[in-house]
Formats: structure tokens, C-alpha cells, sequence
């Protein structure tokens, strides 16, 4: 019971994130780019969240903000896991050099820490969004190979595997049909933690000033607020807010990915049973 | 008709000194049409490495395999892809044979999808016929491997292999786990199948009684070899290899002598000790 | 059955049922039977008939939400009433169990010859070296070959037959007064299966054993008596010989004929769920001698030869 109260809390979290992100500009009064009224003004009823030094309203920068991280962590995470689910089942399917090949370069792979790498490779190309989901998708799909893979090793020699391909079923048929349906949910609770981990990057490089700047995020705005001294100077409906909401979503993606796991690990020993 | 001459398959263990496991080691038998071969042999000697090579489940490294005539081991992939339907094999674990995310019907269907036997409604009539022919009924077609019990996947099992019509079988300790009363009903319908449909069989098992009941001629194998093989009554009730006996020993009911490790000949060859059943020299 | 007093082990009407969301899974079903000195009871039965759970239910290690009903009298004291910690002392000391699944049973991350001399420093308080020579000992008993470097050897180096040859030691570890074996030769061969028969056969000189199998015919090699377990009951119980050589129940005789040796003819139908089980007679709705009172009236035990009963109304 417990269980399942977290679960529809996160899931009603990340759904209710998403739908912001989608209808932003309907519920947003302002276009967060755009001069409002007086800077740095405490929230009002013009402004639920006051205004920063440009005098931009702060609340429509926040729901725009949502489009932004959102987008970074779900692309990123759709082809971190698309890639790694990919190379896990060829590389554990085919076995042999293949594998052995994917695996040595996984190990090289690993060493490289994403944030660093992708602090050069973002400054190297004129920062845009999908740029950056796509490296973070790109560098982060290493992580997912061995999880995936292990578990199609275990496949790739069940009876009913190897029975399929007496019956006289092509390779490509059998990983599609046999082993990507049992490696699914795992890949699922990969595709949340990682959306999770993404967001958090991508709030990083914004608090960096690696971004879009044709969009607004949430690392760009605590990095402004606090570059301005809003902490100090008590002017906590800068500041707060967008922290307050990437906690929020963040916690949400956790709790799911971890009640997925929950999920899942029971079903898989009673299918063995 | 089954042909194997000095099949030979191996493994390689160990990343850095890698060792060369002789899982099959220069075997070479006939099976007749529609004769069952029953192949018997302590855990371990590679008669299941022996049966998926033959069907080039594992690939075999030396050796010629024809089947009704022709030479397995010559065809390429996509030929074999094409030719697989013709041998089939059912395996000692029901439940791991059949996927565990799929309903009996997707199971069932499945061979005839792959090599697109008809159209949807015949696939779907050939479904409710064979799960009719191996004793299930149309309400067992929408349950999952886990919601049957396991003679009632072996059954689905051998609907999923037949519908293929397969002119061979290895059947590979299909009822090790069951229980006595299901084992026979299991082994009465692979029989009855395979009769019906006029299979040749290898039945591979540890287990002389059922052996017995299910073969005409036997092989007995130890550590990749094939030590004895004729009549199954000629090897069972007059072994001659002294490892044969040792099995045939073990299996007898009531209290027996304790049994001594055997060693192992050195440089086998086969004498012929009556008409059709050969023995590996020990001495 | 009357009860005696020189038994070891006295089950008196257990019960054991399971609570499922499916409703009330009916393991065991008032089960008397008793197990006697240096005696080797063989427990027949088929996948589902109750008979692993009896096993557990002997040492108190079903689940805590089970409901067991009855009486289990080891030595004339109730094992069911005993407070857990005496309970404790009993199991491996006075009842040592070899569970099923050689595979998982023994600890991959410790040596085997560790694993054993856990359960000697454990209930006999013996010192670390005393007690790894002592499982060197039980090792060189069950047969394993050069027991002074197996013992040393992890789990993973121990071939199937071995294993069980391992758990068997554990379970003599602290020369217990019963030993319940469950299913110790499941899924080995012949070579195999013969040795660990032969070991039994030497173990149940000085123990009794409580042998639970699915496989009629080592039941028959090693067992003085035989009890055949049906759906949670036990339908016939009596000495090996006649039990096996002459069968009163239809059960015990579809069982035997279904015997590839014997024939190879298949009881018709499948066992009754545990939840949903048939009125009357357990066995009526597949028994080819069933009159038509079968199906209502439910059978006790009769004794249909010396120490020899079947739960069947053709002996009413």
C-alpha cells in the first residue's frame, strides 16, 4: 500500500511537470524574455514571483524553465537508453568478439567523466538544447551496456532461446522478439534514473552558463540569482523556486525509478519459479 | 535418415590460458527412418553438447551430419534457416522452453509465423489443431507458461516443435523433471507423435527404464565418446563395456555392491560383439 | 493408527495450510504417522502433495503466517508448543534436515569445509580447529574424495552428487537422532543417485531417517516403511514391501504402473489444486475402480494388512 502511494505520487508529479512543460505557454502571463514592470520587484499580483535585475518575471521564467530541463532529461535519457539497450543485447546476444570488442570499449568509455567532457564539447559548438540532450544522451549510453547486457547473457542461452533458433528464426527476429521484451523493464528503470541524472547535469552546465540562450532553464536562473546576490540581499522568490522545483522533480524521477525497480525484481523471480 | 561420422565439438574455457574442453570427441552413429536412438550417459559426458550439434545449435569443429539425405554441416546459414524446420528439439525444462512473456497461442503459432505457413486464419486453425493433438483444449491457448504446470508445458512444448512437421527429433531429456505419472503420460504422447508422424528420434536421457521404453537401439556415452551402442536389449541386459554395466548396475533396484571408479582406455577401437552392437575395446 | 509410545517422532492430525489471495492452500490435511528408532521412512509423493511442506513443518520452518494444526511429538514433547529458542537447540542437534536444492543451499562465499564447521561450533561449542577437523571427518564419512583439500574448496568446485554429499555432512554435522532428507537425489543420474542411496543406506544404521522422494524406487531401496502422500493426505502407509509389493490404494498401484519398467500406463488427469479440492475421496475424480459413494463419503484409514492402511472405501 505504502508502495503504491509513492509510486502515484511520483508518477502524478513527473505527469503534472509534464504537463506545464507542454502548456507553458498558455499558463506563463509573460514571455520570460520580455521587460514586465520594475527589476528586482518582490511577488505582487502582476507578478506571483516578482521580478529579477532585467525586470523578466521570475514565474513565467520558472514554467519556461520546465520545457527546457524536461527536454534535456527525457531526449537524453531516450537515447542514452536506446544506444545502450542496443549495443547491450548485440554485444551479450553475438558473444565472442563482438562482445569482447563492445566490452574493451566500455572500458575505455567509463574513464571519461561526462560533466568535464561535456563542458569542452559544449563550448566547442555554439550551445543548443538538443545538442547538449544529444551529447549527454550519446556519453551517458555507456552506463546502461553492462546492465542490459548481463541480463541478455542469461537470455541468450534460455531454452526457449535457443529452441526459437532451432525452429529456424533469424537473429534479428529473436532479439526482437525474445530478448528485448525480457530486457525491457529493465531498460525502463534505466530510461528514469537517468532522465533524473541528465535534468541535474543539465542544471549544472545552466548554473555554469553552458546553455541555450535562447531558452530559459533553471541552472541559468540560480545561477543569476546568486551571481546577483540574491541570497544575501533576502530576495528568496528568486532564488528558491527554481531550486524548490528541481528538487521536486528530481525526488519524483527517484522515487519512480526506485518503485519500478520494486516492481519488476519480484515479477522476474516468480516468472522463474 | 541420421547420419553422424566423427563428429567432434569443443569448448574453450579460461580468458588467459584458455583450455580446450573435447565436450564431443569423434562420434559417429546412424539412425534409421523413423527409428528411435536412445543416447545414455552420466551428467556431464556431452550428450546434450551432442545433441545441439547435431542440429548446428552449438557449431561443431569437425565431423559430417546428414539428415534424410542431406549434409547439414555443408549448408550456410540462410540454407540452414531454411532446412531447421525439418529437426527439431524439445529440451528437460518445460518452463524455460517456452518464453515467459508469451500466451501458449503466440507460442504455439510462432514457428508458422516465421516461416510463413499460411494465413492468419490457417495458423490459427493449425493452432487449435495441434494443441487438440497433444491433449490441451482451446481454453489453454490464452495462458502463460507460469499458470501451467510443467507437463502441461512439455505438452505445448512438443505443439510448438510439430507444427513444423520435423522429420527429426532430439528430444533431450523431456520428462527428467516431472513426476512418475506425468512422465508417462509425456513419453506415451511422444511416442504416439512421433509414430503419427513418422519422426526419427534421438532420445537422449539418463535414465535407463525410460530408455528402455523409448528406444529401440542405444548409445551409451562417456566423456564425449560413444562406448557401446546396438539393440537396446543387447546393451542393457548383456552390457559389454565395463562403464555400461556400471550404469546398468546403478539402476538396478535393491541393494548392490558399491561401485569403483573405472579407468579409462587408452587407445579405444571398436569391435563388434554381435550383429549391430559395438563396443569400444578397454583392453 | 494406534499411537506408541517407543516412537521418535509422533505427527498427530498436522495441518498446514498456506493463506493466499486465491483463498487457503491446504498442504497437509490431518497427517498421523510416526517415524521409529533407526527406521527410514520413505514419504512418497508427487509435485504439490504436501510432502516437502511436512518436512518443514517438523522443524518449524514454514513461513510465521502459516496455520499448522496438530501435534509433532519428538521424545514426548510437543515440538509445536516449544518456545523458538529451544526450538533452536532441537534443530541440527536433535533433527538435522538436508533441504532441496543442493545448488542453493550451501553459502557460495565460504568454503565448504567452513559451512560445516559452523553448525559443530554452533551447537557442540567445539573450538575453531576441533571443529574443522571434525567437518574433515564428516566429508571423508559421506565419501568425498581427499576430504582434507575439499574442505578447503568453495561450493562452486563441488559437482551436483558432491553437494549433496556436502549438505548431508552439515546435516550429520551434530549427530542428530533424525534426519530429514528432502528430496536428496533430485536431478542426478544414475552413477550419482546410486552413490548417495548407498550412503543413506550406511547413515540409517544409526539414525532414523525421514526420506522424502518423488522416486518410487529409491524410496523401495532404502525405506523400511513407506508412506504415500495424496493431495495433503497420506492415502496409504506400511511397511516398504507391501506398500510397494503389494498396493492397496489405486493411487500407489497408478503410480507404480506408471513406471517405465512397469509399463509405462499414466494415471489419467492431473493432481487437484491445494485450494479447490474434490469432495469425498481426493483421488475419485481420477481412479478407475471409483463407485459412485466415492465421490461423497471421504475415506479414513484402514488397515488392510498387518501395519499396512490405504485411505480407500474398497476396504471399507
Amino acid at each position: 500500500m505504502h508502495k503504491k502511494i509513492v509510486l502515484a505520487a511520483s508518477l502524478g508529479i513527473v505527469f503534472a511537470y509534464c504537463a506545464v512543460a507542454l502548456l507553458a505557454p498558455v499558463i506563463a502571463p509573460y514571455d520570460p524574455h520580455a521587460i514586465t514592470g520594475a527589476p528586482l520587484s518582490p511577488p505582487d499580483r502582476d507578478h506571483l514571483l516578482g521580478t529579477n535585475d532585467l525586470a523578466q518575471d521570475i514565474f513565467s521564467g520558472l514554467i519556461w524553465g520546465t520545457r527546457a530541463t524536461l527536454l534535456l532529461g527525457f531526449v537524453g535519457a531516450a537515447i542514452a537508453v536506446t544506444v545502450g539497450t542496443a549495443a547491450g543485447i548485440v554485444s551479450g546476444y553475438y558473444g565472442g568478439l563482438i562482445d569482447e570488442a563492445v566490452m574493451r570499449l566500455l572500458d575505455v568509455a567509463m574513464t571519461i567523466p561526462i560533466f568535464p567532457l561535456l563542458l569542452i564539447l559544449t563550448t566547442f559548438f555554439r550551445p543548443g538544447i538538443y545538442l547538449i540532450a544529444v551529447l549527454m544522451g550519446l556519453l551517458g549510453s555507456f552506463q546502461g551496456v553492462r546492465l542490459i547486457r548481463s541480463q541478455v547473457l542469461s537470455l541468450a542461452v534460455a531454452d526457449f532461446v535457443v529452441g526459437t533458433r532451432a525452429l529456424g528464426a533469424g537473429d534479428g527476429y529473436i532479439m526482437a522478439r525474445h530478448i528485448l521484451p525480457g530486457v525491457l523493464p529493465l531498460a525502463g528503470v534505466k530510461f528514469v534514473t537517468s532522465a533524473q541524472h541528465f535534468m541535474l547535469i543539465g542544471i549544472g552546465l545552466g548554473f555554469l552558463g553552458i546553455t541555450d540562450p535562447s531558452v530559459v532553464d533553471w541552472g541559468q536562473m540560480i545561477n543569476r540569482a546568486s551571481q546577483n546576490g540574491a541570497m544575501i540581499l533576502g530576495l528568496w522568490w528568486w532564488l528558491i523556486p527554481p531550486g524548490l522545483a528541481v528538487t521536486l522533480i528530481s525526488l519524483a524521477l527517484a522515487w519512480l525509478g526506485y518503485a519500478c525497480e520494486d516492481e519488476i525484481n519480484p515479477r522476474l523471480r516468480v516468472m522463474r519459479v | 535418415m541420421i547420419e553422424v561420422t566423427d563428429l567432434e565439438t569443443c569448448f574453450s574455457t579460461g580468458f588467459i590460458r584458455r583450455r580446450v574442453v573435447r565436450a564431443v570427441d569423434g562420434v559417429s552413429f546412424r539412425i534409421e527412418e523413423g527409428e528411435t536412438l536412445g543416447l545414455v550417459g552420466e551428467s556431464g559426458c556431452g550428450k546434450t553438447t551432442l545433441g545441439r550439434s547435431i542440429l548446428r545449435l552449438v557449431e561443431p569443429d569437425r565431423g559430417r551430419i546428414v539428415v534424410d539425405g542431406t549434409d547439414v554441416t555443408a549448408l550456410s546459414r540462410s540454407e540452414l534457416r531454411c532446412f531447421r524446420p525439418r529437426m527439431q528439439m524439445i529440451f528437460q525444462d518445460a518452463y524455460t522452453s517456452l518464453n515467459p512473456r508469451m500466451r501458449v497461442r503466440e507460442s504455439v503459432a510462432e514457428p508458422l509465423k516465421i516461416h510463413r505457413m499460411g494465413s492468419r486464419t490457417d495458423i490459427d486453425r493449425r493452432v487449435r489443431e495441434l494443441i487438440e493433438e497433444v491433449g490441451l483444449n482451446e481454453e489453454h491457448l490464452n495462458r502463460r507458461p507460469y499458470e501451467l504446470s510443467g507437463g502441461q508445458n512439455q505438452r505445448v512444448v512438443l505443439a510448438r516443435v510439430l507444427a513444423l512437421k520435423p522429420r527429426f527429433l532430439v528430444a533431450d531429456e523431456p520428462t527428467s523433471a516431472l513426476d512418475v505419472s506425468v512422465q508417462a503420460q509425456i513419453l506415451n504422447l511422444i511416442r504416439d507423435l512421433g509414430h503419427d508422424y513418422r519422426m526419427t528420434c534421438l532420445y537422449i536421457s539418463h535414465d535407463l527404464g525410460v530408455t528402455r521404453a523409448m528406444s529401440s537401439r542405444v548409445a551409451v556415452m562417456l566423456e564425449g565418446r560413444i562406448v557401446e551402442i546396438g539393440r537396446t536389449a543387447d546393451v542393457l541386459d548383456r552390457p559389454s563395456h565395463p562403464y555400461t554395466r556400471r550404469l546398468v548396475d546403478a539402476s538396478l533396484t535393491g541393494p548392490c555392491a558399491s561401485l569403483e571408479r573405472l579407468p579409462l582406455p587408452a587407445a579405444p577401437t571398436t569391435v563388434e560383439v554381435r550383429s549391430g552392437h559395438w563396443v569400444e575395446e578397454t583392453v | 493408527m494406534t499411537a506408541m509410545s517407543d516412537a521418535l517422532l509422533e505427527v498427530r492430525g498436522l495441518k498446514v495450510g498456506f493463506p493466499t489471495p486465491e483463498g487457503l492452500v491446504r498442504a497437509s490435511d490431518t497427517v498421523d504417522l510416526e517415524i521409529y528408532p533407526r527406521e527410514t521412512l520413505g514419504l512418497i509423493g508427487e509435485t504439490g502433495s504436501g510432502k516437502t511442506v511436512l518436512g518443514m513443518a517438523i522443524l518449524r520452518l514454514l513461513q510465521p503466517n502459516t496455520i499448522i494444526e496438530g501435534e509433532i511429538r519428538y521424545r514426548g514433547r510437543d515440538l509445536l508448543s516449544l518456545p523458538e529458542a529451544e526450538m533452536q537447540r532441537v534443530r541440527g542437534r536433535e533433527i538435522g534436515i538436508v533441504l532441496q536444492n543442493s545448488g542453493t543451499s550451501l553459502n557460495p562465499v565460504y568454503t565448504v569445509g567452513t559451512q560445516i564447521a559452523e553448525a559443530v561450533i554452533l551447537h557442540q561449542g567445539l573450538s575453531g580447529p576441533d571443529a574443522r577437523q571434525r567437518a574433515v571427518e564428516l566429508l571423508d564419512a559421506v565419501g568425498i574424495p581427499d576430504p582434507v583439500r575439499m574442505a578447503g574448496e568453495y561450493p562452486h568446485r563441488f559437482s551436483g552428487g558432491m553437494r549433496e554429499r556436502a549438505l548431508i555432512a552439515t546435516a550429520l554435522a551434530c549427530r542428530p537422532n533424525l534426519l530429514i532428507a528432502d528430496e536428496p537425489t533430485k536431478g542426478l543420474d544414475a552413477v550419482t543417485k546410486r552413490g548417495i542411496v548407498d550412503l543413506f543406506s550406511e547413515i540409517d544404521r544409526d539414525h532414523s531417517v525421514l526420506f522424502i522422494t518423488h522416486d518410487i524406487e529409491t524410496a523401495g531401496d532404502l525405506a523400511t516403511r513407506v508412506a504415500v502422500m495424496y493431495a495433503g493426505e497420506i492415502v496409504e502407509i506400511g511397511g516398504a514391501e507391501e506398500v510397494l509389493g503389494d498396493p492397496a490404494h489405486p493411487y500407489t498401484r497408478g503410480l507404480l504402473a506408471s513406471l517405465p519398467e512397469r509399463g509405462m500406463q499414466p494415471i489419467p488427469g492431473s493432481a487437484p489444486s491445494l485450494i479447490t479440492l474434490p469432495s469425498g475421496c481426493r483421488f475419485s475424480p481420477r481412479c478407475g475402480c471409483a463407485v459412485e459413494n466415492c465421490s461423497r463419503e471421504h475415506p479414513g484409514l484402514v488397515e488392510v494388512g498387518s501395519g499396512h492402511y490405504a485411505r480407500c472405501m474398497l476396504y471399507d
